[in-house]
């Protein structure tokens, strides 16, 4: 499929806006593709994953659920078996327990115990990230743990262009793919504004391919691995130090599953100084295996002791200030790039 | 030239005022007729503005900037 439109080159749009022209666009290519899940009819979805869907293509292919989990995730993993194409959205991702087993047990698990006779064609999509108080059960990222279990793609845009491209892969991927956006990052008018979250986002027909990291800012100092909105935070701090003579690369992973270690082991042969970057709970989680990435492989590329910067491994407060203190935010990233570079 | 405005968002106060939330623009862009140029916001209600006509805009109001509506927030040449 492609699509040729003579448009500006300067279109911009936010991440929700991209993400949702990727859906709209593989919805109008193939009529397996629908939406589902709570809120993303009349409302667009609590995040604006859906907003002008309803209108465009009406009740019978995009629609709004009832507040079970279990039966409408259950009932795309059935569709996505039959051979259509949905997308279900999971509100919060911290709500993923009360239908883990529709997701791990089946939408995981179909394609390998069938010996790979049937296909699970299908996008989980999910709102994840804190930032804004709204409490230890609304706030979590928990890819990580998406990405321990086999089965499952788990892609995480940071950008408008990404989020349309990934989706548009994800979508036509015949494997589910668990789709991951930030709140932070999809350039909602009423959350915290970021500037790099409305950008330039290419029209028509936009693939980024599943499994390829991006190379955010070029650096030759130390390498930051990081994921979703601790990118923007990334740049942030890279801008500063960039100042002081520092020299950051920002390596924007955009996908946990498959990950791209190439690429983590290409930035930091260049640069011999490891600091990962990770929303999610630090034990067990990214960070370690980004540094597992380079450890197992060539120890010896390491001039300085890695460093990671997550979530301490406590349920995230409502409080603000208490909030901002265990999120992988600007000054606790600035300290680590620092201390990695000794 | 073609003057892009706050859109009217509320029948009942003609005085209301809203707020320029995203550009999508940045000032002496080319844009289409038709293209996404903002969003803006009214009583937690938010509605896009497209271009009415092709031209290079200049925008006249800051992202952020609280109008009343029908306030010309960029003129296109």
């Amino acid at each position: 499929m492609t699509i040729t439109e003579s448009a500006p080159t300067t279109r911009r749009l936010n991440t929700s806006k991209a993400m949702v022209e990727a859906i709209a666009q593989e919805m109008e290519a193939n009529p397996e593709v629908v939406y589902l899940g709570e809120d993303v009819g009349a409302y667009g979805g609590i995040f604006s994953s859906t907003t002008g869907l309803l209108d465009q293509f009406g009740p019978d292919r995009v629609i709004d659920t009832p507040i079970s989990e279990t039966g409408f995730i259950g009932l795309a993993v059935g569709a996505a078996t039959e051979g259509m194409r949905p997308i279900a959205e999971l509100m919060f991702v911290d709500f993923m327990g009360v239908c883990l087993d529709q997701i791990y047990n089946h939408m995981a698990k179909i394609s390998f115990e069938s010996g790979g006779n049937v296909k699970v064609p299908m996008v989980l999509t999910t709102a994840v990230g804190g930032g804004y108080s709204d409490g230890a059960q609304h706030s979590q990222c928990l890819w990580g743990l998406f990405a321990h279990l086999p089965g499952m793609k788990v892609v995480v845009p940071s950008s408008p262009a990404d989020a349309k491209g990934l989706m548009t892969a994800a979508i036509r991927d015949d494997s589910p793919v668990v789709y991951m956006f930030h709140k932070g990052v999809m350039g909602l008018p009423w959350m915290a504004k970021n500037p790099r979250t409305v950008d330039v986002v290419p029209e028509g027909d936009y693939v980024v391919p599943i499994g390829k990291a991006r190379v955010a800012r070029e650096g030759s100092d130390v390498t930051v691995v990081t994921i979703s909105l601790s990118v923007h935070h990334a740049l942030d701090v890279a801008d500063k130090l960039a100042a002081d003579g520092i020299d950051v690369e920002v390596l924007d992973l955009r996908s946990l599953v498959p990950m791209d270690r190439e690429a983590i082991l290409a930035s930091v042969a260049k640069t011999g100084r490891l600091v990962v970057v990770d929303e999610d709970y630090q034990s067990f989680g990214m960070t370690g295996e980004v540094i597992a990435s380079v450890a197992e492989t060539d120890p010896g590329l390491f001039r300085t002791a890695p460093q990671r910067v997550a979530v301490p491994d406590v349920p995230i407060p409502y409080a603000h200030a208490l909030e901002y203190a265990v999120l992988p935010r600007h000054d606790r990233i600035e300290a680590a790039i620092r201390r990695a570079l000794g | 030239m073609t003057d892009v405005v706050f859109p009217v968002m509320s029948q009942d106060n003609p005085e209301a005022t809203g707020v320029l939330a995203t550009w999508y623009v940045v000032d002496g862009d080319a844009v289409a007729e038709g293209q996404l140029l903002a969003d803006v916001q009214m009583d937690k209600v938010d509605a896009e503005v497209a271009a009415p006509a092709a031209g290079m805009i200049r925008l006249t109001v800051a992202e952020g900037s609280e109008v009343v509506q029908g306030t010309v927030v960029a003129t296109l040449e």
